[in-house]
């Protein structure tokens, strides 16, 4: 495919303005058994998280005396995109993202809480649209949250990146595919801390700069969503329910 | 409230808090009464004091490993318990001790007899129990069961009741945990339920008892009521049987004060256990909301 034009007359490919986010839905508590879930609908993306623990560490002598261990888990169907997933299992980029949120989410939850336990976050994309890294971490903090483990702070995902020079927020598949630069990043929303950055592509130190000042404002943006979301879960019927 | 979210703009030493700079911040979704953050979700920890509701999953010589709904099993030390269980046998327990890496000592324990263990989050005991057990004497009014509540999150229920109502009752109680006036509308909800009490919920309950189901979770549709003692794979089913019918008439008519009922509802069972052990029913209401 050759490479379409991505920003013209200062709209993006869909509409969208630089700063704008596409379309997100959370929704908290999604699965029964799961002690916290959240489904997160972001553009094309649909990311469903299942959180489970604290609960004994298996391994044994895997467990850590003083602390919980946390075992993040991202992966993609094979049917969530055009078929470059179509064998199932981690790979190379799967392990990479389970890692990387896992290390996001270590700061935040309070593993000191639950020695010699483990909390696991599993994290399935069902569909990718670019961008399912912060669509997991999303979807994985408002899990934790719904599972009542208890985190300093909330963390909100986004990306940024530079098309055609311009720097713009949340990446769609396109764009992060023809574009210059793709910056996710994971932000606490209390005190900002920057717990997952990667990049991909170049930028300059100011653009980058800029790319976090852009991103932090957007993952605002996430986290209000984040918050509505965990306050709807109860409003739910079902919310609670026993298994009777 | 969610986890991050500032609760007070001081300094406040509240559990399920978190202090940073002088403020106090929100680590679980909860809500704010004045002076009080009640978390909504949780995950249980436990404390000397707390009562325990549990499965026994091992026998040893030095004592019992108890299955307590936690990551690490509950012990029941030979020393501190004269009565023997076998593998499998429900429990009721205080926690005489609780270790910072997640061991814990249950003392004063004793049998239940056959009945129902369910599963609830342990962030809703508290209203389940409801303030001096007021919750928990309204579902043991309505429904004729003897409920006890494990601050772990495990319930048994038992006796001649109507369970399948008092399992519905639960269930209408987690679903509005977050409202007012719950205990009011706990016992509308049983004044509702009871003029088909003794209908609809039997046809359920017959019919629905056959299949042999593992106690300890809230599976799928066991729909037992009491009179089959189903869930009970490991029991042997003579000891719950014979101590059973003289809990619930003992139980039954002694319904209304929480202090009074208490005892008398399980001193039976304890008799026949052989133990000594002074009653600590009424220290269930240590949680009040």
């Amino acid at each position: 495919m050759e490479k379409p034009e991505l920003i013209k007359d200062g709209k993006r490919l869909d509409g969208r303005g630089p700063k704008d986010l596409r379309s997100v839905r959370i929704e908290a508590g999604v699965l029964k058994e799961a002690q916290g879930s959240a489904l997160v609908e972001w553009g094309g993306n649909k990311v469903i998280a299942g959180v489970y623990g604290p609960r004994e560490c298996i391994p044994k002598h895997g467990a850590d005396p003083y602390k919980a261990k946390l075992k993040v888990r991202y992966m993609m169907t094979p049917f969530c995109s055009k078929g470059e997933h179509s064998r199932s299992g981690p790979n190379r980029r799967s392990i990479e993202i389970s890692k990387v949120m896992r290390e996001a989410f270590e700061p935040v939850v309070m593993t000191k809480n639950f020695p010699r336990s483990q909390i696991e976050v599993y994290v399935e994309v069902i569909q990718a649209e670019g961008g399912t890294r912060v669509a997991s971490l999303t979807a994985a903090a408002v899990a934790l949250a719904d599972a009542g483990i208890p985190m300093t702070d909330m963390v909100s995902a986004i990306a940024v990146g530079k098309l055609d020079g311009q720097l713009v927020v949340d990446l769609g598949k396109d764009e992060d595919n023809y574009g210059e630069s793709d910056v996710p990043m994971a932000i606490t929303h209390r005190d900002k801390q920057i717990v997952l950055l990667q990049m991909d592509g170049l930028l300059t130190r100011e653009e980058l700069a800029q790319s976090l000042d852009d991103g932090i404002e957007g993952a605002d943006k996430v986290y209000e969503l984040q918050a509505e979301a965990l306050k709807k879960s109860y409003e739910k019927e079902e919310r609670g329910k026993l298994n009777l | 409230m969610i986890p991050g979210e500032i609760i007070w703009e001081q300094e406040m030493r509240v559990p399920n808090t978190v202090v940073v700079d002088g403020k106090t911040y929100a680590t679980v979704l909860g809500m704010v009464r004045e002076d009080r953050f009640i978390p909504l979700e949780l995950v249980y920890r436990p404390k000397p004091g707390d009562n325990l509701v549990g499965v026994v999953t091992d026998v040893r010589h030095s004592g019992y490993s108890v299955d307590i709904n936690l990551p690490h099993g509950g012990f029941i030390s030979s020393k501190f318990t004269r009565v023997s269980f076998k593998q499998g046998d429900l429990i009721f327990g205080r926690i005489k001790f609780a270790d910072e890496v997640g061991n814990v000592d249950i003392t004063d324990a004793k049998r239940l007899p056959a009945g129902k263990l369910v599963d609830v989050p342990a962030s809703k005991v508290p209203r389940i129990i409801g303030k001096k057990s007021s919750m928990l004497n309204v579902v043991r009014d309505g429904t004729g069961c003897s409920i006890f509540v494990g601050n772990n999150g495990y319930i048994w229920i038992g006796g001649k009741g109507n369970l399948q109502l008092a399992l519905k009752t639960l269930d209408f109680i987690i679903e509005n945990a977050h409202k007012h006036g719950l205990t009011d509308k706990v016992a509308e909800y049983l004044n509702e339920q009871g003029g088909n009490v003794t209908v609809p919920p039997r046809e359920e309950a017959a019919p629905a008892a056959p299949a042999p189901t593992e106690e300890r979770a809230p599976e799928p549709a066991e729909v037992s009521g009491l009179g089959a003692p189903v869930e009970e794979t490991p029991d042997p089913a003579k000891e719950p049987i014979t101590e059973d019918p003289a809990q619930v008439s003992e139980g039954e008519p002694v319904v209304e004060p929480p202090r009074a009922e208490a005892p008398e509802e399980s001193d039976n069972p304890l008799m026949k256990g052989g133990s000594g052990i002074p009653e600590k029913k009424d220290k269930i209401d240590v949680d009040e909301m």
